[in-house]
């Protein structure tokens, strides 16, 4: 192996503390099993101020909403509820979780498609409802009639939205009413004025592109003027999620690790994947085709900074920056940030059950490999389901967390392939080898760090009856006098025991 | 000089040395081959009517559209061509990251599609990518295209093949360059001149430039994107080096400042890549004696794509001070925050009264759209822009009436305020809290 093809995770302060917390760890899995989930209730906190601090910088009001749908914790939400933060439900049972935690409905919006026990409970509560379509809006204002039940504060979805000069074509989305569309819209809004109250649009678009949403958010600001002149009195622009999160410590270990993925594609180098899986590359007659179907995970512009750079972009037709028409027009701005809220605020635990060679057999992999010694196989006590980050196409490696503190055999960096516990030939944690400095031996640990962003339980189910993962919330005390805080020992309780006065009458201590 | 069509002004462009003194080479001649005055401006022109040419005669009668992928001189060559033969044009692009030439292209009557970015919830199941869904529209049955193709078309290489590649032998009096550099793009270029020079001379090296991975040089593309090129084959170059987008502006600095050649950071790149490569090379002997070469002086050509006028926006981006001006005079610049602190204001109450009582101007700095939609009775709407340029030359109202200045949040309108203060006028207030202050406490807002 020439250089170790590593992609490091970024760990900052909390999370690498806790990641040197060895005994602490180990001490955890030994009693939850394995897989664990870990999650760290005051990292987001920590990122919803940094978003709001982006809100003050542009002098704008108006909620942040955590996207529940990106981790099901009860820490998490509960000690969002101790903020200023709002919540986006996707689901009866995102709401009934979110006011349980101790939101009231005024700091709750119910999005996404909605069923009738969804939109019943989002009515009978007041809770906001963002409208995904004109027949969800008919069937809102008769569950307000027929119940007689107050007057539902509404938002409308919008896509589709159409930009002057260039054509900016934008995926097809199921959800939302087209821009063009407003007009039927409205009338339908008006026509239920005594059951719903309009006020805001918004728009949420499955891109990574910031000119697109640039487009999407004076839409917004126009299609609200227009409710104006209409005679409604809108006060907010809801622009969704998708802020983004930099799982990576260094750039450069993704620029290499993307390019030699490309020269893999193209065979002028050893396979670097199980049953050469190309992410989506493809070779033709020695050209690259296809694209690189992955989570950009190194993305320094992530999160607050790009809801900050988004906000100082110029709008593409009346040229202010959208923060500045935003606030000229005296609206709110709503976020719905998930996968960046959460960012740092969890890992996942998987104790090594098995290390051995992989087998001779595989022609593909090991022979005309020449730089490689032969890759490892490591089986986990976790599954593919457990652990999303290959499902969401993040790749980052795992940090190894030996079970003892006696050295570790210097076995030199090593490739391995990470398989999960189900009898299951695709049941692969990593499809790709991973690059780790030292061979893993039974009994210790790989932590994923950074999974708390959909990687963590979204699709987590018991296949063959292996166990779903627990989930612990882990804090911090204040440290010692003179210690860093860094080093302040670490606490813990299971996910569903806590509170977010929890930490000041501390549970359990390793 | 005398030419029937503007085509047939297209190649035969200058091979210019560069000053030994700019690029400190001692045992080699540097030329620039200056393809900048191409008529359309750039390098394209040759392969964009190379590929063209063939149906663009009739394409109007069988009332085809061009297409093709392409966000810069391509499209520019293109869309000129097609509009003179009165074919529609169109090009789809992965973000236009110039602006400039964004515009330029609606100018030349050419339409523009831009593809979405990448998805930010990945679907690993989704094969769809835009541009396999761009070829299968161009294949569908009934489809009226006259597509281009520049990164696979044979035209493209072949336009470089009989012109460029020759044309610099020629001017070298018959003897191919002992270096050849160029900026990879769609590769046509340095592919078909590299094939003339190694006829002539098979010890030619090519140097073929990439852009740094993490960043962005127009008109090249980085290590991975080229692998997507057709025309690509990595045995073209001896040597593929990368250039960042900081040292492209560096060499195109170096040409525009001290070798008067206005040419873009593509061409920068190219400068910079061909010193930096030759440098190391300049003390070395010759490979091996030769009775046909010149003993000490070896020489080498280097491509001038395009033209600088395009980049000023890419310039403002990466190097602003380049464009940096002095502050003016009356600019907010001048203002101390202490000066903004004592800037005098008025809350919303007050400012109520204040109108009813001595009708200042009421000056709102929000944008038209913004004003339009709600603002307050009677205020006159200079937007914050405009405001700044009218009270660079002086007050632009009479000190004897006086002013209350509006923004969103009485931030701006403080400033502002805090600066016609400074400059004389006597009763300049900003609103407290601005129009949202003002909406908040309940105080009229109108529509007209």
């Amino acid at each position: 192996m020439d250089v170790p093809l590593y992609l490091e995770p970024r760990l900052e302060s909390r999370l690498a503390s806790l990641l040197r917390a060895r005994t602490f760890l180990h001490t955890l899995a030994g009693g939850l099993g394995s897989p664990l989930n870990v999650v760290l209730p005051d990292r987001i906190a920590e990122n919803l101020a940094a978003f709001r601090a982006v809100y003050r910088r542009h002098h704008l009001s108006g909620g942040i909403y955590f996207a529940h749908k990106a981790n099901r914790s009860s820490a998490l939400v509960r000690r969002l509820a101790a903020t200023d933060a709002g919540m986006d439900v996707a689901s009866v049972r995102e709401l009934q979780h979110a006011l349980g935690a101790g939101f009231a409905p005024d700091r709750i919006l119910a999005t996404g498609p909605k069923n009738g026990e969804f939109l019943w409970l989002a009515a009978r509560t007041g809770t906001a409802v963002h409208v995904d379509s004109p027949g969800e809006l008919d069937e809102l204002a008769a569950l307000v009639r027929d119940h007689r039940l107050p007057r539902v504060r509404v938002l409308l979805r919008l896509s589709g939205f159409r930009t002057p000069g260039v054509r900016l074509l934008s995926r097809q989305s199921r959800f939302g009413t087209a821009e063009g569309d407003l007009d039927g819209l409205l009338k339908a809004v008006e026509r239920h004025g005594d059951a719903v109250e309009l006020t805001g649009v918004g728009y949420h678009l499955d891109t990574t592109s910031p000119a697109e949403k640039a487009v999407a958010l004076e839409g917004c600001v126009k299609a609200l003027d227009t409710c104006r002149v209409r005679g409604f009195t809108p006060r907010a622009v809801d622009i969704g999620g998708g802020f983004g999160t930099d799982y990576l410590a260094d750039g450069a270990q993704w620029q290499r690790y993307t390019t030699e993925l490309t020269n893999a594609a193209l065979g002028t180098r050893p396979p670097m994947t199980w049953r050469r899986h190309t992410y989506g590359l493809r070779n033709e007659n020695g050209t690259l085709r296809g694209a690189l179907a992955l989570y950009p995970a190194h993305r320094p512009t992530a999160g607050a900074r790009y809801l900050d750079e988004l906000l100082s972009l110029p709008a593409p037709s009346l040229g202010r920056p959208l923060a500045t028409l935003l606030l000229e027009n005296l609206y709110e701005l709503h976020t719905e940030p998930g996968r960046a809220l959460v960012d740092q605020c969890g890992v996942t635990l998987a104790r090594v059950l098995e290390v051995r060679r992989t087998q001779p057999s595989e022609r593909s992999e090991a022979v005309d490999d020449r730089t490689s010694p032969g890759h490892l196989l490591v089986r986990l006590d976790a599954n593919a389901d457990d652990i999303g980050l290959e499902e969401h196409g993040v790749l980052v490696d795992p940090v190894l967390v030996p079970r003892t503190a006696r050295p570790v055999p210097d076995t030199g960096p090593v490739a391995v392939y990470l398989a999960g516990n189900l009898c299951l030939e695709a049941d692969m944690i990593t499809r790709r080898a991973v690059h780790l400095p030292a061979a893993p031996r039974p009994g210790d640990l790989l932590v994923f760090a950074n999974t708390a962003g959909y990687c963590m339980d979204f699709s987590a189910d018991e296949a063959q009856q292996q166990p779903v993962a627990r989930k612990a919330a882990v804090w911090q005390e204040e440290a010692a006098d003179g210690l860093p805080q860094e080093d302040a020992p670490w606490h813990w309780c299971l996910d569903e025991q806590y509170w977010p006065h929890v930490p000041r009458r501390t549970k359990g201590t390793a | 000089m005398r030419f029937e069509r503007i085509t047939d002004a297209i190649g035969n462009t200058p091979l210019v040395r560069i000053d030994p003194s700019v690029h400190g080479l001692r045992t080699i001649d540097l030329y620039a081959k200056l393809e900048m005055l191409n008529p359309f401006g750039s390098i394209k022109d040759r392969a964009a009517w190379n590929m063209a040419r063939p149906g663009l005669a009739t394409a109007a009668d069988e009332g085809r559209t061009v297409v093709e992928l392409s966000s810069g001189n391509t499209a520019k060559a293109l869309a000129v061509l097609a509009g003179m033969h009165g074919v529609p044009f169109k090009t789809v692009t992965n973000r236009m990251r110039i602006p400039e030439v964004k515009d330029l292209l609606l100018l030349l009557g050419a339409e523009v599609e831009e593809l979405p970015g990448q998805t930010e919830c990945l679907d690993p199941t989704n094969t769809d990518d835009p541009l396999t869904r761009f070829h299968q529209a161009l294949t569908e049955p009934g489809g009226a295209y006259l597509y281009t193709d520049q990164y696979y078309n044979d035209r493209n290489t072949q336009a470089h093949v009989d012109g460029t590649g020759p044309e610099i032998v020629k001017d070298l009096d018959g003897r191919a360059p002992d270096w050849f550099i160029a900026c990879v793009g769609t590769a046509g270029s340095s592919t078909g001149v590299a094939r003339v020079l190694r006829e002539h001379d098979p010890r030619v090296g090519v140097v073929g430039l990439v852009s740094s991975k993490a960043d962005f040089v127009p008109g090249i593309r980085t290590i991975d994107e080229v692998q997507e090129v057709g025309l690509f084959d990595p045995g073209t170059y001896d040597t593929l080096a990368s250039v960042t987008a900081d040292e492209a502006l560096d060499g195109m600095l170096t040409l525009a400042r001290r070798c008067g050649i206005l040419a873009g950071p593509t061409s920068g790149a190219a400068y910079f890549g061909a010193v930096r490569h030759l440098r190391e090379l300049d003390t070395a002997p010759a490979p091996e004696p030769d009775v046909d070469r010149p003993a000490e002086r070896r020489t080498a050509v280097f491509i001038v794509c395009d033209r600088i006028e395009s980049y000023l926006g890419y310039v403002r981006q990466r190097r602003p001070e380049l464009l940096g001006r002095p502050p003016q005079p009356n600019s907010l610049a001048t203002l101390a925050d202490a000066e903004v602190r004592e800037a005098p204001d008025i809350d919303v109450e007050g400012a109520e009264s204040w109108i009813e009582r001595e009708h200042p101007l009421v000056v709102d700095l929000r944008s038209p759209f913004a004003y339009t939609a709600l603002h307050i009775a009677g205020s006159v709407n200079i937007v914050d822009e405009l405001f700044g340029e009218l009270v660079r030359g002086g007050l632009p109202f009479s000190k004897s009436r006086p002013v209350l200045l509006a923004c969103p949040v009485g931030e701006q309108s403080a400033r502002y305020a805090a600066l016609l203060s400074r400059m004389g006028h006597p009763d300049v207030r900003s609103l407290r809290g601005g129009i949202i202050a003002w909406r908040d406490a309940g105080a009229p807002l109108v529509r007209e």
